[in-house]
């Protein structure tokens, strides 16, 4: 695209510039932080076509929160994976009552170029195994360990406390442990 | 390899090949994002240029020109309601006096009369 994520200054700064009405900050804040919604919703729900229009939805929330928005509430980006996180988990739960063969396709996370090797076909194992867990807890791992957040802030996105965050953290890298065990060695491991 | 100090269970390759390899949004996707933030953008605040009053001002000479203006209005105002009753209030008495002053004196007159005849 013509403009890139590149700049310094903040999400806040710049959504609230957003909010003024300036049309730049739009364009730094679009590309900044979809990939942040579409990847965290990508993950929950292991459908690109979902997680895409969740990753809208989310966005389009944040434009229309904008003209509002105050300067000591939370970050940004805590925000936005609230809102990405909340309609992903909508979408589970609608998901619930259709039968197997309407199952969405799964995410491609790693370009067909690079598909063989053993480091895509790691994260797409990974993905698998993270659509496994029971949602809470991947959510959890999803924020923790591949989003890189603090426990706390997992914890206000989330809507519980820190304590039941390290404990769906452990629990789902368990469930992980196990559902990956049968593949460590076809994924190049050498556990001997 | 991992780092088995820093991971005991194993799974600390796993989430790094997944950081390595994120889902990406399309370009379509940012396209329709970008198209909601230009559809809900609130109108822009319009740049406030200097007042109605503030360029009057300028045009009078600032404010210390405004001062002198304000300055003499409130004394016309004062001079006119006074009606001039005592101009004395005006002056302060400074020029209430009227002092002759005698340039050329009778004798001296006299004088030059005299010489005019002859």
């Amino acid at each position: 695209m013509a403009f890139d994520a590149e700049d310094d200054r903040s999400d806040e700064a710049l959504l609230a510039l957003y909010g003024r009405g300036d049309a730049g900050a739009a364009r730094v804040l679009t590309l900044r932080l979809t990939p942040l919604a579409f990847r965290v919703a990508a993950r929950m729900l292991g459908d690109k076509a979902e997680a895409e229009d969740v990753a809208q939805e989310a966005m389009l929330r944040l434009w229309r929160q904008a003209p509002n928005w105050q300067g000591g509430q939370a970050r940004v980006t805590t925000w936005l994976y609230r809102v990405a996180v909340n309609l992903a988990t909508d979408r589970l739960r609608k998901r619930r009552g259709l039968p197997l063969d309407e199952a969405p396709e799964p995410v491609e996370t790693a370009p067909g170029a690079v598909g063989r090797m053993i480091e895509a076909e790691r994260a797409a194992a990974l993905d698998a195994a993270l659509m496994a867990l029971p949602e809470r807890q991947r959510e959890a791992v999803i924020l923790r360990h591949l989003e890189g957040l603090s426990n706390p802030e997992i914890a206000e996105i989330m809507g519980v406390g820190v304590e039941a965050v390290e404990s769906l953290t452990a629990r789902g890298k368990r469930g992980l442990t196990a559902a990956l065990a049968g593949r460590r060695a076809e994924l190049g491991y050498d556990d001997d | 390899m991992t780092d088995r100090k820093h991971d005991d269970d194993g799974l600390e390759g796993f989430f790094s090949a997944a950081r390595a390899y994120p889902p990406e949004p399309s370009e379509a996707l940012l396209a329709r994002v970008l198209a909601d933030a230009e559809a809900a953008r609130p109108a822009p605040v319009p740049v406030r240029g200097p007042g109605l009053l503030s360029r009057i001002g300028d045009l009078l000479g600032g404010w210390q020109g405004l001062g002198g203006l304000a300055t003499a209005t409130v004394a016309g105002l004062w001079i006119g309601y006074a009606e001039l009753a005592d101009p004395d209030q005006l002056t302060g008495g400074l020029v209430g006096a009227s002092d002759v002053v005698d340039l050329l004196p009778q004798a001296e007159l006299f004088a030059l009369a005299m010489e005019m005849e002859e």
